[in-house]
């Protein structure tokens, strides 16, 4: 075979490998518009915040290797599941199955206005991801965060906090404020322990002994920014089904959840 | 030359009757011409082949036509014709001359004189010596009405208005038992009963001067045509408004003498510009139309001065500007939201609404199967047992939204109750897309069907999650519901760029009478948004998604288009929702009078047409006037009140209208405030050029005639032929007039000639 004709051949070949491949990222095989949970079209997402770790606030507890750099998805995808299953049963909400993670580093999260975030002592932005976060509540998105104890994990939430809004205060929610009489009246809350009740029985960690119920503002007296401090509800949903999880720390972290959920979508 | 042909005068003719004094049958004169006519069409036509072929064309039929009229002359003068007209018979009439003595009079525009004193030298150029030596003269002034003068020299152009017709009528009225012959009416024609905008002479005074045949003569004094000058003709903007709301004003103006160049246009309260536009002026006479926005302000009475600001170089600077009165209410409208699944859209229409003082949003929410949660409710027990089902209830809202929420939801009585919450109570329904709205919530198989903008589309796969783009259409461009800026191109603009729609959902085809004002482009289907129309005594509207809260999320943050669009929107559902008590009146603002009608129409709290309802008016006026006005129920129509009262001084006046139930223990019913104002002196700065049409208008329609100023020397002459007064019916034979004997003799001198030139003598 002379040269000229293996160049023509393996520029033919080079074409249709080219056309192959343009055609499979354009054609359409049926495949992305099935039933499967992750492409149904919803409402509402449950979507989590996945955010870049600050890896001076390990401070003392040591490393935390990979889990410190995924933060973000502390009981992540179980949690997130079983509670969307609870919130399909016990509401009219039109919710996906199945989460949605969602960052700060574009503009999509303005498609999604509730999000929740755990492990946020570990939370670290830019200036840019704060702003985004900052506009994101003060147009109407509702952040909730939980899963983060002690006076420790506190600072470095509100290190990252004061960054996105800096002079909203933090106010301790009183038992009959509208956020917990939205789906469900909960009125006696308790501190809802994570999964490390059933080897340990207590029911904080680190030294965060009461649970916070607290939350952050806008002007016209709405709750922004819900925060369960000292307590575990990701944990609770997530080992909701486990015999050795008390039936009731699993209900009030349902509860609440779906109170938050409604409060969110109401306010 | 008209009378040396004719003998008598032009009114001889054009108000004489034309007779045959013969008393040979007047059916055979037109039989006879035409038989001669025909007679000698046949002899032409028998000599026609033996002619010169020059003959044989139009010449033959030319000098047949000469024949024929020669000898129709001589049949009519066998027939002895004549006119008969009524005169005034001499020095026992009396003529009425009226001289307009307004304000306007004093413009100097004829020949550098006053229109006053224009008209004054007519008179006293002869014209009133012509008038005294053939009838007695009654000197009037006219302004309001008509005064009677001793000469002329009381005449003094202040007064503060020309009411022409009604003067006539007043003259007509007051000498009903005098003989007056006519009329002469020495004016510009400027009327200002019919307001500023209005321009005719009333119907009634028209009557009664034909009842008495009275003649006016009209003679017209200044200026037909303006060289210089901006006039503002008519403002129409709304009488009530709610708290800031966004308003538009449309000012119609003229301009002489500025055509393209630039105006600016305001609207003050006080001493505060609310609004001011740049516009570009159009052709000279051609009516022109802007709008103006502004915002309402503050809760209160206002009197809004609308202006042109003056050009340099304009003749009359006093005819820029109008004033309007506006009654800014903070009464909150009360809007039930029912939405049947919790969504993030109706989140985002609560918080615009939150930032509407004027409104009350009430909202019960399904929340899950057998949970309703209720939010800006007035009381624990409102909406406590779900959607109402009785219309004291249900029509205490202004307007009701009805969210993601399946028609069946409602009972039969409910949907009759929506019903007739649209029709006879005047309220507005707004209907949003969602996966349970419109067809894919039933409702196209409900009752309530008819209560929808659109006809919908078949099936209840209608509702997508997918994007859509908006767009205003033509109508939309005009709605104040979709003004997000003032610029209607602009804002058309930042429509195309508003981030797109979560969802959408195909609402179907418009109904007729419905007005889509925006419309989606869903991949490549483009489909109704926005549809809005009247139902009944109130509005329906659908807004076909569930996807405008990405408007609040992905644009900037502080951009108001969400929130605006909303707040117009459903500002747009309720504004006209009336209460229990509606007041009115036909004008707000009262020209040099004061008469007012007030009209208000009672309901119960069914919404039904209360009769026994003791109804008052307490009106505010002027220097802290206060009067009690009670106003009686109407014979014909159930429900409404009536009173007519008097507003004695210029200035704003605010009556509250209240109505008590009867019996031992009255209940308030309701209530409601208006606000109008009377103006004296205004309205003669405008219309300052001379309305001549008007002037022609009144001769022509009374019998009488249009004068120029220069050319009345034979008015005291024609003025006597009028049936007014005391006349005689004289008898003016015709066969006498030179002009008989011209005819006679010129037409066979005529005939003879054409046949020499012709060559066929």
């Amino acid at each position: 075979m002379k040269l000229w004709q293996i160049a023509l051949v393996s520029a033919v070949i080079a074409a249709c490998c080219v056309g192959l491949r343009g055609y499979q990222r354009v054609a359409d095989f049926g495949f992305g518009n099935d039933d499967s949970p992750t492409n149904v079209k919803a409402e509402f997402y449950w979507s989590r915040l996945a955010y870049n770790v600050n890896m001076q606030a390990f401070g003392s507890y040591g490393h935390y290797g990979y889990w410190g750099r995924f933060a973000w998805s502390r009981d992540y995808p179980k949690a997130d599941r079983q509670f969307l299953i609870a919130m399909h049963r016990l509401t009219r909400i039109d919710g996906r199955p199945t989460e949605q993670v969602v960052t700060l580093d574009n503009d999509e999260i303005f498609n999604y206005p509730w999000i929740y975030a755990v492990q946020v002592h570990l939370w670290s932005f830019t200036d840019e991801e704060a702003k985004r976060l900052r506009e994101y509540l003060l147009k109407g998105g509702f952040l909730m965060v939980d899963d983060f104890h002690g006076t420790e994990d506190w600072e470095n939430f509100m290190n990252g906090m004061r960054q996105v809004l800096p002079d909203r205060p933090v106010e301790d929610l009183a038992s009959g404020d509208e956020i917990f009489d939205t789906l469900y009246d909960v009125d006696d809350k308790m501190q809802i322990p994570g999964e490390q009740w059933i080897r340990t029985g207590r029911t904080y960690e680190k030294d965060g002994y009461q649970p916070k119920w607290r939350a952050i503002r806008d002007d016209k007296g709405r709750i922004i920014v819900a925060i369960c401090h000292n307590m575990h509800l990701g944990d609770a949903w997530e080992w909701a089904d486990d015999p050795n999880y008390p039936e009731p720390f699993a209900s009030m972290a349902f509860r609440v959840g779906l109170d938050y959920i409604i409060y969110g979508m109401t306010h | 030359m008209f009378q040396f042909l004719f003998k008598y005068s032009s009114p001889v003719f054009t108000k004489g009757r034309f007779v045959l004094l013969s008393t040979w049958p007047k059916w055979l004169l037109p039989v006879l011409i035409l038989g001669f006519s025909v007679g000698l069409a046949t002899l032409v036509r028998r000599r026609l082949r033996d002619a010169s072929p020059k003959m044989q064309t139009w010449r033959a039929w030319a000098i047949w036509g000469m024949q024929s009229a020669c000898v129709a002359l001589i049949l009519l003068l066998l027939w002895q014709p004549a006119m008969t007209v009524s005169a005034l018979s001499s020095q026992q009439n009396i003529v009425a001359v009226v001289v307009d003595d307004s304000r306007s009079m004093a413009v100097a525009d004829s020949d550098g004189k006053t229109r006053e004193a224009a008209a004054t030298a007519a008179l006293q150029d002869g014209i009133l010596s012509g008038l005294q030596k053939r009838f007695q003269v009654r000197l009037y002034r006219l302004g309001n009405g008509v005064t009677q003068l001793d000469r002329l020299d009381q005449l003094l152009p202040v007064q503060t208005a020309t009411h022409i017709g009604d003067g006539l009528k007043q003259l007509a009225a007051e000498t009903a038992d005098l003989p007056i012959g006519a009329i002469v009416l020495l004016s510009d024609g400027g009327e200002n009963t019919a307001g500023m905008s209005g321009s005719g002479i009333g119907i009634d005074a028209l009557q009664s001067l034909r009842n008495r045949r009275l003649p006016v003569h009209t003679v017209g004094f200044g200026k037909v045509n303006r060289a210089h000058d901006v006039e503002l003709e008519d403002v129409s903007v709304v009488s009530s408004a709610i708290l800031n709301a966004r308003l538009t004003a449309t000012l119609s103006f003229k301009q002489d003498g500025f055509a393209g160049q630039k105006a600016t246009l305001t609207v003050r309260d006080g001493d505060k510009r609310l609004a001011a536009r740049e516009v570009m002026l159009a052709p000279n006479g051609v009516l022109q139309t802007e709008q103006l926005f502004f915002s309402a302000g503050t809760a209160g009475a206002k009197s809004l001065r609308f202006e042109i600001e003056p050009l340099a170089g304009e003749e009359n600077p006093d005819n820029n500007a109008m004033t309007q009165p506006l009654l800014v209410t903070d009464t909150k409208r009360r809007i039930l939201y029912i939405e049947g699944e919790p969504r993030w859209e109706f989140k985002f229409i609560r918080r615009a609404e939150e930032d509407d003082p004027t409104v009350q949003f009430v909202t019960m929410l399904r929340t899950s199967e057998n949970k309703v949660y209720r939010q800006g409710i007035s009381d624990p027990s409102e909406l406590a047992d779900g959607f109402p089902v009785r219309p004291e209830n249900l029509f205490d809202y202004a307007g009701i939204i009805i969210g993601s929420v399946d028609a069946d939801y409602f009972t039969p009585l409910q949907q009759e109750l929506l019903r007739e919450y649209v029709d006879r109570r005047g309220g507005g329904v707004l209907f949003l897309g969602g996966r349970s709205s419109l067809s894919d919530g039933g409702w196209g198989a409900s009752s309530m069907n008819d209560l929808l903008p659109t006809f919908l589309p078949p099936g209840r796969n209608n509702f997508h999650r997918n994007s859509a783009t908006v767009e205003l259409t033509a109508a939309g461009v005009d709605s104040p519901i979709t003004r997000l800026l003032d610029d209607p191109a602009k804002n058309a603009d930042r429509w195309k760029k508003l981030t797109y729609l979560a969802d959408y959902e195909d609402a179907g085809s418009p109904k007729p009478g419905a007005s889509v004002l925006v419309q989606m482009n869903a991949g490549h289907r483009r489909l109704p948004l926005l549809i809005t129309q009247n139902y009944g005594h109130g509005r329906t509207a659908i807004m076909a998604t569930g996807g405008t809260w990405r408007w609040q999320m992905s644009e900037a943050l502080g951009d108001p288009s969400h929130d605006l669009f909303w707040q117009q929107l459903l500002r747009w559902l309720v504004a006209d929702s009336p209460g229990p008590v509606t007041a009115s009146i036909p004008q707000r603002v009262l020209m040099d009078e004061g008469h007012v009608q007030f009209s208000v129409q009672v309901h119960d709290r069914q919404f039904q047409p209360t009769s026994d309802a003791h109804v008052t008016a307490n009106i505010v006026g002027p220097e802290g006037t206060n009067t009690l006005v009670d106003l009686t129920p109407s014979r014909d129509t159930p429900g409404l009140y009536q009173a007519v009262w008097t507003a004695e001084k210029p200035g704003a006046y605010l009556a509250e209208v209240t109505a008590a139930s009867a019996g031992a223990q009255p209940e308030e019913l309701g209530s409601d405030v208006l606000t109008f104002q009377r103006e004296d002196g205004i309205a003669e700065n405008f219309h300052v050029e001379q309305n001549r049409t008007l002037l022609e208008q009144l001769s022509s329609q009374t019998g009488g005639r249009y004068w120029e100023p220069s050319d009345l020397k034979n008015l005291p002459r024609d003025i006597a032929y009028s049936e007014a007064g005391i006349s005689v019916r004289t008898t003016n034979e015709l066969w006498n007039m030179p002009v008989v004997f011209v005819l006679l003799l010129g037409l066979p001198i005529a005939e003879w000639l054409l046949r020499r030139k012709w060559g066929v003598v």
